[in-house]
């Protein structure tokens, strides 16, 4: 594994300001939710199962793939 | 001609890529057609294709006809020779949430509700993937044997076939559509910073033959600025004036050159900041003079151009990159008060990601498809010593738009928290069988679950029943939840469908 496993893995990190603004302000009841919430935390965790996801994918899988012209 | 509290209805229609993971080679219209039908969430409902005059086009004129490629020329050809109408070739359904779930040119096409809040068209949206997933696992269920489909919410097969992601904005008619297209223009290419889903490849005819990733996976079939097109020579700003409502008194601004995102901060971005800046046309409202010198052009050199944005040419004055573009509409909007807090949410966002670019593109990497999808494929290749041509990086792309939460890589990203998420499933579940709070949507609903088996047919705009009553069904611009409540009461309650019109008196 090399040194970008760290990146992709900083991919789940924390950041101090994660601003989700969950549902529409107009349905909100009681007290108001913040804009601003946090989001969770992946951890390396969440990195690790990314990874193997990525490996399980078929390298020739975008080669094989058509489609017909759409919209 | 102002009209600042006008609101402007929006919806989204996306047509995902559909294959079958147990043959070697699908037939799309079949895999569309069965995986519509498999839907269990709502009842056939027969759709009235009179609404619709694609040709018509809001410069004044008709279409000849729609242009479409040689290849998909003869393809419609073969399909004319298959053994089913039509009708069952569409296989539309009209579902619980008020959404239309059909076959469109062989992509199974979900088509939001109208939706006057931002983030109950995000809710909606987002219920689309639900109700696909739903629909593949009933189809797989019935095909057995270990066969399997994928489902791809994105805009290419990387092989120069393409499938949209439109957007709708329901406008006042007395808006000039020559204004829409000069107001909006230099806006619509330079969101494409801030609303691309990434593309491992490039597929416009000015393909070098190496492979490279961009920001849009549109930006390389766009092919003229304006026109009713969709399939070919697609256009930046769609004129197709078919607007759903009245055609004397609305028009839908039909915009199909943007992505299908993953992301759900972009979802609401995209249309949320498309919304603002046509507030500023209906409020009317000066932007600077940003008329690009090639739109076309601007909008590859955009998707290209990654972290490096390029300086666009204007047709006069220094040239500028998106972000100073797309800053100045904003500072524009900044100078008028705004009432409604999802917009001033869209603004605040808007600042930031363009903050945050400035400081470091990386920052966006968990709202930006693009971003969070390069930084990913780049690390890989780089772990794995792979060139920047591997076929892998380019299947890895493609999985990451893959629907199914095992396997594509979208969904981990989101669950494990390093892609932002707006919605809670609870919500987006409820969202797959209730209509949006207000609007034209809850109406249809009601009527159908009441009336339903009275019903022959119906559209966005009108139900027409077995014993030829037709209903109108007003947009409720103006109307409130609660009287929106009111009304869906009173047409449950009703004993007759031919009183429902004097509902809406």
């Amino acid at each position: 594994m090399g040194n970008n496993h760290d990146f992709l893995n900083s991919l789940f990190m924390v950041s101090p300001e994660q601003p989700v603004s969950p549902v529409s302000p107009g349905r909100r009841e009681g007290k108001q939710e913040s804009p601003v919430p946090r989001r969770p935390d992946g951890g390396r965790e969440g990195g690790d199962r990314l990874r193997d996801r990525m490996k399980k994918v078929d390298p020739n899988q975008s080669e094989r793939y058509r489609q017909r012209t759409g919209e | 001609m102002s009209r600042p509290d006008f609101p402007v209805i929006t919806g989204i229609e996306t047509e995902y890529g559909i294959v079958r993971t147990d043959v070697t080679s699908s037939d799309p219209v079949i895999e569309s057609m069965e995986l519509i039908q498999n839907y269990t969430g709502s009842a056939p409902w027969k759709w009235n294709y009179e609404e619709e005059n694609p040709s018509r086009d809001a410069r004044g004129f008709y279409a000849q006809g729609l242009a479409q490629d040689v290849e998909e020329q003869e393809f419609t050809r073969s399909d004319h020779q298959r053994f089913f109408s039509f009708r069952e070739m569409k296989s539309d359904r009209i579902l619980n949430n008020g959404a239309r779930f059909y076959n469109d040119h062989t992509h199974p096409e979900y088509s939001t509700p109208e939706c006057h809040g931002l983030f109950d068209l995000l809710l909606q949206d987002r219920a689309g993937v639900l109700i696909l997933r739903q629909a593949k696992k009933v189809r797989e269920e019935t095909l057995g044997g270990g066969a399997g489909l994928r489902l791809y919410k994105n805009n290419t097969d990387y092989h120069g076939h393409s499938y949209g992601c439109h957007e709708n904005y329901l406008l006042p008619r007395e808006v000039p559509f020559e204004q829409i297209v000069s107001f909006l223009l230099p806006f619509v290419v330079a969101r494409t910073l801030l609303i691309g889903a990434g593309k491992y490849t490039v597929e416009s005819s000015e393909k070098t033959g190496a492979v490279r990733y961009q920001i849009s996976q549109r930006a390389d079939f766009m092919e003229a600025l304006i026109g009713v097109d969709t399939m070919h020579n697609r256009p930046l700003i769609n004129s197709r004036d078919e607007p759903h409502a009245s055609l004397s008194r609305y028009r839908r601004l039909h915009l199909i050159s943007g992505d299908a995102n993953m992301s759900e901060w972009q979802t609401v971005m995209k249309v949320g900041m498309t919304r603002l800046v046509l507030g500023l046309l209906l409020k009317d409202a000066s932007v600077p003079r940003l008329a690009l010198r090639d739109p076309l052009q601007a909008i590859r050199q955009i998707s290209l151009g990654l972290y490096e944005q390029p300086l666009l040419a204007l047709e006069s004055g220094s040239p500028r990159s998106a972000v100073t573009i797309l800053k100045e509409y904003l500072d524009v909007l900044s100078t008028l008060s705004h009432p409604d807090p999802e917009d001033r949410w869209v603004m605040e966002e808007w600042a930031k990601a363009l903050e945050d670019f400035q400081k470091d593109p990386v920052l966006l990497s968990d709202r930006l498809d693009w971003v969070a999808k390069r930084e990913l494929l780049e690390s890989f290749r780089m772990d794995e010593g792979l060139s920047s041509d591997d076929p892998w990086l380019q299947s890895l792309d493609l999985a990451y738009h893959d629907l199914d939460p095992s396997d594509g890589l979208f969904w981990e990203m989101e669950s494990s928290g390093s892609m932002r998420r707006l919605t809670t499933e609870d919500k987006v579940r409820m969202a797959t069988l209730s209509p949006p709070a207000k609007g034209r949507p809850r109406i249809r609903t009601a009527i159908l679950h009441r009336f339903g088996h009275l019903v022959a047919e119906a559209g966005w705009e009108r139900i027409h029943f077995q014993d030829r009553t037709v209903i109108e069904l007003p947009l409720f611009l103006y109307q409130s939840e609660e009287e929106m409540e009111v009304i869906e009461k009173r047409v449950s309650s009703l004993s007759d469908h031919r009183q429902i019109g004097a509902l809406f008196l």
